[in-house]
């Protein structure tokens, strides 16, 4: 029988195999987290300390008095909710009209928006540099909101579209029927239904903007403005006689915890998301 | 007849009235500017502001209307450079004042950055500052930078090895070869020469020391004709290369960097080091096993050539965007002055850019050599003061690095280098 | 048929109002993604850099040779070349395999899934600083368990070491984007009936061969659009490499992107820096686009 063929012997490896993932997923984080509560001699005892002798928050101290470091949290949520938002307002009736509407160039529209996520930054860094020189926009968040919105368009509007598709019709007929316009029916009808979808892209398109680096890094010049991945990154290099890697660790550790945050109660949402967006597309 | 009295009236105060407001907004605006006081803002290494925290405290002690707020950059001055020159390309930079290395200044000059010093500065005062630290300030003619702070690259060599072995510090590169072997054959020194062949700025600057032993030139900055394919400049690559070849230097050297090559001269495991000025004071700490047992001098050098320095140094200039010219004008004064050089000299040891330090009692007192460092400033010759140094730079790191890990031919590397180069130089439309 | 000139029929109301809905999101997509392109292509005929002041001069094809010569631009790109080849091949491996996983019966698979997840939800810098902690040569955790296990005697310098240094960021890079192609596979894992394992199990297959003859062929598609996906990204890699080594020791670890951007915003060199997006932009579509038309056979052959 199949059961029995699944004997202790594959199981046992099943296990390991599990084991080992959750090892390899944990273990960069864990040791972050570990590094974070040590206090400095811990941090560079040779050989190296594992767990800390005594815990210690002090370097979560220095980053938030010696750093304005939730400014930095303030900025990084400021540009992904900003942006998410208005990627969602501008990509689900976009979504909608692919899906549903029959235009001409439907199909030109689709795959431009499927090829241009193969698109790496770098390649869209020298044209954007100059807009913003242009138009005045350094220390200015727009420079960040607008590609931020841009480069989650896509993805925004393969998912909702999948999601779209696999709307019954007879609501919209019903609408119709009812004498609704294409705007009422979007806004009355549909979007209470979308709802969970809207999350779900949401949550994708927030990851990306808090992650985001290149743009960050370069647009915005002004300390007090800079998001968490670029004053994270230019943390390290600035102490007087170490790099401060209590400290580091610290930054990691708050900067990455609203996404494992996001992570733990969105998993199943992230997933579903990422395979519409990918696999359906 | 009332009436009209009345409303006269009332018009009186009402003028009168505006005009109170008026006074009241003009003298409030003239408050609002001069009562906080002017702010400026500098972005230098965390190392520099750390040091610099008591030079602050006196600039703000003796202007204050001016509040200087000095920003911790990376320690990295490459990152320094980047820093300044993407807020700079952005605009609204956030920076009054320009902290640079000598070899970023055509670059931010060229690129209109920043603002022309040339009538600013009395040609008195100009007339104590050390020739090339005040050349390293100036493009195209004009001044756009006040020296603050001089460097130039140094050998340093185990004065009481070469007594012991009964021999003369070298003058030329064919001594100092040979007085590597005699000292690692004596079993007095493991290793002779120690140098940075990393490929990094520092690799460029050792280069420059070597090129002008043997009289060769990276670029001519009139002509901007490229000298990295000539005999010379081979030459020097192929006494790098042969160094590591000859045992003199240790294999790693091509990956070194200055405090690399430091801990080995300071652990007392090599007679000679290619450094700058920096190492000196800490050689001779009190808990330095080479302590007193060191000299300093030039590069060496061909017979019948002379050896020349690569000068490095740092100084300040303005941004062209800044409001407030006068106060930043001020505070490049202020650093470039002899008080504050004498300060931040007494702290931490760095070479000054002024003639008349070199002769002052308290600065030698407390640095003996420096009698003689200013000579080698005199004669230091710039890295190529050419807008695109940077690029250059990278271009001989690359090659250079490439011929001293024997992955291409000194005469190989340098073609290729020097043809970049001029490709490089050659596309000004 | 009267049709009044100011009224739309219905379908045209409905085209209009399409269209409509549809331009915002268009014309983000034509200035953020478009225009740049277009732009660099148009500025990569002209010198543009210190030399000329940064103002525009005609060069015609100046860029392009300059590049035929430039050293540093072919070893960046087989640098990045090698990255993206070695990092994508790992992560399709490991990712499979994680994905054959997280697709059986256990308990606590949920989550087991969340945990697995956790690496590619997290920032590519901050990730990058961590790594850099890890290898760090003095108090790295990496070289402390090396030498616990005996392999190695003394700390290795994997970040200042030009042969190790690609590797450090090829890890990080593996740690970080294997989950997401486990989760794309584990979406095509899912999508395979069960009736064709037991058929074939019932025909005297062992798993190793179900594995190779069913799941294999049916998840190509899925593993194609993987790979794809992640082979523009890897080639694109520029965070993950700056924060780590910045581009050295050395540019042993230099990639196109690192080049473009220092091109760019260190040495001001439009025109060239325009002309390395062109040449990195038309290299990339065509392997896009060969990836697209062999997802397309793909396809064509399982309907």
């Amino acid at each position: 029988m199949a059961n029995s063929a699944r004997s202790t012997a594959p199981r046992l490896g099943l296990w390991l195999a599990v084991g080992l993932i959750l090892l390899l997923s944990l273990a960069p984080i864990l040791w972050q987290l570990l590094t974070s509560l040590k206090t400095t001699a811990d941090i560079t005892a040779i050989p190296n300390v594992y767990f800390p002798r005594q815990l210690t928050l002090e370097h979560y101290i220095d980053i938030f008095q010696r750093q304005p470091f939730l400014r930095y949290m303030l900025n990084s949520a400021f540009v992904a909710v900003v942006s998410t938002l208005l990627c969602l307002l501008i990509g689900t009736p976009a979504a909608y009209v692919l899906a549903r509407l029959k235009l001409p160039g439907e199909q030109i529209i689709l795959t431009g928006v499927l090829i241009v996520t193969l698109f790496p930054y770098i390649l869209l860094f020298l044209g954007l540099l100059e807009l913003v020189r242009n138009f005045g926009l350094a220390n200015n968040y727009l420079a960040l909101i607008v590609p931020y919105t841009a480069i989650n368009l896509p993805l925004t509007i393969l998912v909702m579209r999948s999601f779209f598709q696999q709307l019954p019709h007879e609501l919209e007929d019903a609408a119709r029927v009812e004498g609704y316009s294409t705007a009422q029916m979007l806004l009355q009808i549909l979007l209470p239904l979308t709802t969970p979808a809207l999350v779900t892209t949401g949550i994708l398109a927030f990851i990306a903007a808090w992650n985001e680096f290149i743009f960050a890094l370069t647009f915005i010049t002004r300390d007090s403005m800079k998001t968490v991945p670029v004053a994270v990154a230019q943390l390290s290099g600035t102490a007087v006689f170490e790099v401060p890697y209590g400290a580091l660790a610290a930054a990691t550790v708050v900067g990455t915890l609203p996404l494992v945050l996001l992570v733990l109660l969105f998993q199943r949402r992230i997933v579903q998301g990422l395979t519409a967006g990918a696999v359906k597309g | 007849m009332p009436v009209f009295r009345v409303r006269n009236w009332l018009r009186r105060i009402l003028l009168t009235g505006l005009a109170a407001i008026c006074c009241g907004l003009v003298l409030w605006g003239q408050l609002g500017r001069t009562q906080p006081p002017v702010h400026l803002t500098m972005l230098t290494s965390a190392l520099d502001a750390a040091q610099g925290q008591s030079l602050v405290a006196v600039f703000e002690a003796q202007n204050p209307d001016i509040k200087l707020d000095v920003v911790e950059g990376p320690n990295a001055s490459n990152l320094i450079e980047d820093l300044y020159t993407s807020s700079f390309l952005l605009g609204d930079s956030p920076y009054d004042l320009v902290m640079m290395d000598v070899v970023w200044l055509p670059k931010f000059a060229a690129a209109g950055w920043l603002l022309d010093l040339t009538d600013k500065i009395p040609a008195a005062d100009l007339a104590d500052f050390m020739l090339p630290d005040l050349e390293g300030g100036r493009y195209n003619g004009k001044l756009y930078r006040l020296p603050v702070r001089s460097d130039a690259q140094l050998l340093y060599y185990r004065q009481d090895w070469l007594e012991q072995a009964g021999l003369a510090p070298p003058e030329t590169f064919g001594d100092l070869v040979a007085v590597s072997k005699d000292l690692q054959q004596a079993n007095l020194a493991q290793w002779g020469y120690v140098w940075q062949g990393r490929q990094f700025e520092g690799l460029a600057a050792v280069f420059v020391d070597i090129l002008a032993g043997f009289g060769g030139y990276w670029v001519n900055p009139e002509q901007l004709e490229v000298g990295l394919d000539r005999p010379e400049a081979i030459q020097a690559v192929e006494f790098l290369r042969g160094t590591i070849d000859q045992g003199i230097s240790p294999a790693g050297v091509s990956n070194y960097q200055h405090e690399d090559a430091r801990r080995l001269f300071q652990q007392g495991k090599t007679a000679f080091m290619h450094n700058w000025p920096y190492a000196y004071p800490l050689g001779n700490a009190e808990d330095s096993p080479v302590k007193g047992k060191f000299g300093i001098r030039q590069m060496v050098h061909q017979p019948g050539l002379s050896s020349a320095s690569c000068l490095g140094g740092w100084g300040i200039g303005i941004a062209k965007q800044t409001a407030h010219p006068e106060a930043a004008l001020r505070a490049v004064q202020f650093y470039a002055s002899p008080q504050a050089q004498r300060l931040s000299i007494l702290d931490n040891g760095y070479l000054p850019t002024r003639r008349s330090l070199y002769a002052d009692p308290e600065v030698l007192a407390k640095y003996p050599y420096f009698a003689g460092m200013s000579t080698v400033v005199e004669n230091a010759v710039l890295r190529p003061p050419i807008a695109q140094y940077a690029q250059a730079s990278d271009i001989l790191q690359r090659y250079l690095s490439a011929a001293i890990t024997q992955r291409m031919s000194p005469a190989a590397a340098m073609q290729a280098a020097a043809t970049e180069t001029r490709a490089l130089l050659e596309r000004r439309g | 048929m009267l049709k009044s000139p100011g009224k739309l029929n219905l379908q045209q109301q409905e085209q209009r109002t399409g269209w409509l809905l549809l331009a915002p999101a268009l014309l983000l997509l034509l200035l953020v993604y478009v225009y740049p392109i277009l732009r660099s292509f148009w500025l990569s005929f002209y010198s543009q850099n210190l030399g000329t002041e940064l103002k525009p001069l005609f060069a015609g094809l100046d860029n392009y040779q300059r590049m035929a010569i430039d050293g540093r631009f072919w070893e960046s790109l087989a640098n990045t070349s090698f990255f993206t080849l070695v990092s994508v091949t790992l992560e399709l491996g490991l990712g499979l395999g994680m994905a054959l996983v997280l697709n059986q019966a256990f308990r606590g698979r949920g989550v087991v899934r969340t945990v697995a997840l956790l690496p590619w939800a997290l920032p590519t810098a901050l990730i990058a600083t961590t790594w850099t902690w890890i290898f760090n040569d003095q108090f790295g955790v990496w070289n402390d368990l090396l030498q616990r296990l005996g392999l190695i005697q003394t700390g290795v310098n994997w970040l200042g070491d030009p042969g190790w240094a690609i590797w450090t960021v090829i890890a990080a890079d593996v740690w970080k984007t294997t989950p997401f192609i486990a989760i794309l596979l584990l979406a095509g894992l899912q999508s395979i009936s069960a009736d064709f394992y037991e058929a074939h199990a019932l025909d005297g297959a062992s798993p190793i061969q179900s594995f190779f003859q069913i799941t294999l062929p049916l998840l190509l598609p899925q593993i194609v659009i993987a790979a794809l996906f992640r082979f523009a990204q890897a080639f694109g890699i520029f965070d993950l490499v700056q924060v780590m080594t910045g581009g050295g020791p050395g540019g042993a670890t230099e990639t196109v992107s690192i080049y473009i951007y220092a091109t760019i915003m260190r040495y001001l060199d439009f025109g060239y820096g325009a002309a390395l997006v062109v040449v990195t932009f038309a290299g990339l579509g065509l392997a896009v686009l060969l990836g697209a038309w062999s997802l397309s056979q793909l396809r064509r052959g399982a309907s």
